[in-house]
């Protein structure tokens, strides 16, 4: 099964597992994803999983406007497969001798 | 503003043909009295750091010979003056001074423009020039920038000062070229004070440069971090990790400055630590007058405006809820067309990312006020986040001063369910 990557401008990853897709109902991701001007990022593809109707290099460049929509309907109605990696390697590297506060 | 460092400045200020004295960088006192051998007579012995005041406050000192200066440097490294632990000396040539001048460029945004200021005073005297209250004289004049600072328009600003006509010349040649300075580095600030009048000519004997954060990426050559903007003291290690997500992204924008990053300022006036973010910077200061009296202050100032990526607000989050020791958390919108279910998107997305559901164990506040702020909290809803008894979500109709109740009530039950 194939898996949809591609990079975002601020720096960071999508990734979608369509091993996972694949066993989940609703597809959350792809009505929830609101990219204006270009139409959404995400749409069904021809197996009616989400896939990517811009290039990955459009992507990156600004066409997914990392509203975050996509990850949050995952997590929430979809069945896990959609990662949104937004890293902070200095923040972690900062937190790695410091707890979260409570 | 990012600024410059005095023998940074001094070095770009020599690159456009402006004389300063002979120096040498020293990061030893061995170092420092090679420097002063090589220089072979007095010099002056200046700390290196980012801030104001540093004569006033002991940051130089001056010797007549090599040894002298290794004692004088010796003293100097390792000194902390305003929060900064003098590192470097900047080791220079003593000259013989007949007078002192001041020259300085700033981004006058009153007027729009660069705005040129010379003083007849220089040195400390400057500051009772610009009062009205010495002798000196002063001229102003605000810059075209579609013309620039050509000599001839120098020489206009400074006709009327009571200077000799040669001396006239000379300056009218260093201000342009100073202007050369401010606009290649795109500056919001560039000052030489004193600027000595020596028998060798004119020497800029110091310089305070600053650059317009919104340039910096223009000017890698600098090596300069955005988070140098927080002036007289060195940046945290929070601020420096924030300052790379406007760095990355230009679309909105998300400052962050810590206002008290140790919580001591909290602790001396007996208050309670928070983190804080804000949509604009007048709803902020807003929110802020009504949470200061009720006992809360800020670790942290945060504005995340210009309708930002949700991922931006997701970066910001993290950020402000990784402040050691803060007791709650703040998030106030004001009126604006900024889109909020984005706001909401990232900052959900943090706190699913920090804390077990979404659930804060801490006591959060926010408020919802603009576009799609019904859809923002329809989103805070449908995760999970205002299912935590100490989350609570304000809408349109709430006021700064309700946000900030509604805080301290919240806060209030939190400590009491804690003990």
């Amino acid at each position: 099964m194939s898996t949809v990557q591609f990079d975002v401008f601020s720096g960071g990853s999508v990734t979608i597992d369509h091993d996972i897709c694949t066993g989940c109902t609703t597809k959350a991701c792809i009505p929830a994803c609101q990219a204006p001007s270009l139409g959404s990022v995400l749409i069904a593809g021809p197996d009616g999983l989400p896939a990517l109707s811009v290039t990955p290099e459009q992507a990156k460049k600004g066409a997914c406007i990392e509203c975050l929509a996509c990850d949050l309907a995952c997590r929430s109605r979809g069945a896990g497969g959609l990662t949104f990696r937004l890293p902070m390697p200095e923040l972690d590297a900062i937190l790695a001798g410091q707890s979260w506060p409570s | 503003m990012a600024k410059l460092l005095e023998q940074v400045g001094k070095q770009l200020l020599r690159q456009a043909g402006i004389a300063t004295p002979d120096g040498r960088l020293a990061d030893s006192v061995p170092q420092a009295e090679e420097a002063a051998r090589d220089l072979n007579g007095p010099v002056a012995l200046k700390a290196q750091i980012l801030a104001g005041g540093r004569g006033l406050a002991g940051g130089i000192r001056f010797a007549t010979t090599p040894e002298e200066a290794a004692h004088e440097a010796a003293a100097l490294f390792g000194r902390v003056i305003h929060g900064r632990t003098v590192e470097r000396l900047l080791v220079e040539q003593c000259v013989k001074i007949n007078r002192e001048l001041y020259v300085g460029i700033i981004s006058d945004a009153g007027r729009r423009a660069p705005a040129m200021i010379v003083s007849t005073a220089g040195g400390m005297a400057i500051e009772q020039a610009i009062g009205g209250h010495g002798s000196a004289s002063l001229a102003i004049g605000s810059i075209d920038v579609l013309k620039g600072a050509p000599p001839y328009w120098c020489l206009d600003l400074i006709g009327g000062l009571a200077l000799p006509g040669p001396l006239l010349a000379s300056l009218a040649n260093l201000m342009s070229r100073l202007y050369q300075v401010y606009r290649r580095y795109d500056c919001n600030l560039i000052e030489i004070n004193p600027l000595a009048v020596t028998p060798r000519g004119l020497l800029a004997l110091d310089c305070r440069m600053a650059i317009d954060d919104d340039a910096l990426f223009r000017h890698p050559e600098l090596d300069l971090a955005r988070s140098q903007e927080v002036s007289d003291r060195a940046p945290t290690p929070l601020e420096l990790a924030a300052a790379l997500i406007d760095e990355k992204d230009h679309r909105g924008s998300a400052h962050f400055v810590q206002i008290d990053p140790d919580g001591e300022l909290a602790r001396a006036q007996k208050k309670i630590s928070i983190g804080f973010d804000g949509v604009g910077t007048g709803v902020s200061m807003a929110v802020m007058d009504e949470l200061v009296p009720l006992g809360f202050l800020p670790m942290n100032f945060c504005d995340t405006s210009g309708n930002p990526t949700a991922s931006k607000l997701y970066r910001a989050t993290r950020i402000i809820l990784s402040q050691p020791g803060i007791e709650g958390y703040v998030f106030a919108s004001c009126l604006s067309s900024q889109q909020l279910d984005n706001t909401a998107r990232g900052i959900i997305k943090a706190f699913l990312e920090i804390y077990p559901g979404g659930q804060p164990d801490i006591p959060c506040i926010f408020s919802f006020r603009g576009a799609w702020d019904e859809t923002a909290i329809a989103l805070m809803q449908e995760h999970g986040i205002t299912a935590s008894p100490w989350v609570e979500v304000l809408g349109r109709d709430s006021t700064e001063g309700d946000l900030a109740r509604g805080f301290a009530a919240l806060h209030r039950t939190w400590r009491e369910h804690r003990v």
